[in-house]
């Protein structure tokens, strides 16, 4: 990985990341904490990054490198365990059925991606893929059902269903900047997991070893 | 033009142990501000900064407008002393005006038949700030003036004004506003 980026680019897109997800502009600015699911969710993420390979922990932390470097790459994997906290506490929905569903919806589609996928190329795109699905139903689905003035969506759910109630999916409403800094927050975490140092396949693992061999030679 | 490539020379051959200590330090530094922002709340940049100064006890109130609050308040002018009171200390970090912004709540919010909750609530909010303000918690003003002096007496009747009905109660008249 880049001295730069892996000093100073990459630990402060993720603390970027780590700001802004929990931030809520209603009629006050709120910095929500996470809740404890975030946590378990960033661990499975985590997890799911290191199987594939889309991180790999070995090549910023190891005996090789000096403690000083060894300090930096952890920080930058700190940061990157923080930034999915806020990631997920910026897509959980705020209370009632819904947080419980997405929450439920989360947690077994990335142990699904744990036990699935070995390819980072692919835990990429579904990382992106459940962030994403998540970020459309708090912002777009749950917002318009909980629109104070009656969104598209609540008017169509209503008419089709008369009679139908709404109170276990409403959720408080936030102000629509509310919605753009968080695909603002996700987009930025989701450049930072490409920019993670991966882990090498067979022939790149080949070339650096041959590299490092010369080296020590000269 | 030439400047600036001498300094990225230099920033590449400055030795890779400074580099990493200045991007370690950074990010310490960057990690501890966001948990402080989310413990301390800051709604907007003034009290952000506000707070950060008074963090190091560098935090001064506008006396002037203080004194111009103050005024107004004992001419029973709340929403004009709340202003100055609001100008004076902007970040929200010192006790006393945030005392006498919450009691300005408590005469004005103070019906004999009903209290305005709303304007309650917003007391409640000043006397906590107010409280979380004051070293080890404890808000005591010296002013003749006042029925209530301290931070908790004020606070208990808020709290007390908070629970009552919303809806006009003439058995209420018999209750005394603490001026």
């Amino acid at each position: 990985m880049i001295r730069a980026l892996e000093v100073f680019y990459v630990p402060l897109l993720f603390l970027t990341v780590t700001l802004v997800g929990g931030l809520r502009v209603a009629d006050r600015v709120v910095f929500v904490r996470p809740p404890l699911s975030a946590l378990v969710l960033a661990v499975l993420l985590l997890a799911a990054l290191v199987r594939c390979g889309a991180v790999a922990p070995q090549r910023l932390m190891n005996s090789g490198r000096s403690t000083l470097q060894n300090l930096s790459g952890a920080t930058v994997l700190m940061t990157m365990f923080a930034a999915s906290v806020q990631a997920f506490n910026s897509v959980i929905p705020e209370s009632g059925l819904p947080r419980l569903g997405v929450i439920v919806f989360l947690f077994v589609l990335l142990l699904n991606t744990i036990a699935a996928s070995n390819d980072r190329r692919h835990v990429l795109r579904s990382t992106a893929v459940i962030l994403g699905s998540s970020f459309v139903l708090k912002f777009i689905v749950l917002a318009s059902l909980s629109d104070p003035a009656g969104g598209w969506l609540q008017r169509v759910l209503l008419a089709t269903l008369e009679g139908v109630t709404l109170g276990t999916l409403t959720q408080q409403p936030v102000a629509p900047i509310t919605g753009y800094v968080s695909f603002f927050a996700l987009a930025l975490f989701l450049g930072g997991l490409a920019l993670l140092p991966r882990r090498y396949d067979g022939d790149e693992q080949a070339l650096v070893t041959a590299r490092q061999f010369r080296g020590s030679a000269k | 033009m030439k400047k600036s490539g001498a300094v990225a020379v230099r920033w590449r051959d400055m030795p890779d142990s400074t580099i990493r200590a200045i991007g370690l330090a950074l990010t310490v530094c960057g990690f501890g501000g966001i948990l402080w922002v989310y413990s301390r709340q800051p709604q907007t940049f003034a009290e952000a900064t506000g707070a950060l100064s008074a963090t190091v006890g560098a935090y001064r109130v506008d006396e002037q407008a203080f004194a111009d609050g103050f005024k107004f308040f004992h001419r029973d002018q709340f929403a004009a002393a709340r202003l100055a009171f609001d100008r004076a200390d902007p970040a929200h970090q010192e006790p006393r005006t945030q005392f006498y912004i919450a009691y300005s709540y408590y005469r004005e919010g103070w019906g004999r038949m009903y209290v305005d909750r709303d304007l309650f609530a917003r007391g409640l909010d000043a006397v906590n700030r107010a409280i979380a303000a004051a070293p080890r918690g404890r808000i005591v003003v010296d002013d003749a003036n006042l029925q209530m002096r301290s931070g908790d007496e004020l606070k208990a009747e808020l709290e007390a004004g908070m629970q009552a009905g919303t809806e006009v109660n003439p058995l209420t008249i018999v209750r005394r506003q603490r001026k």
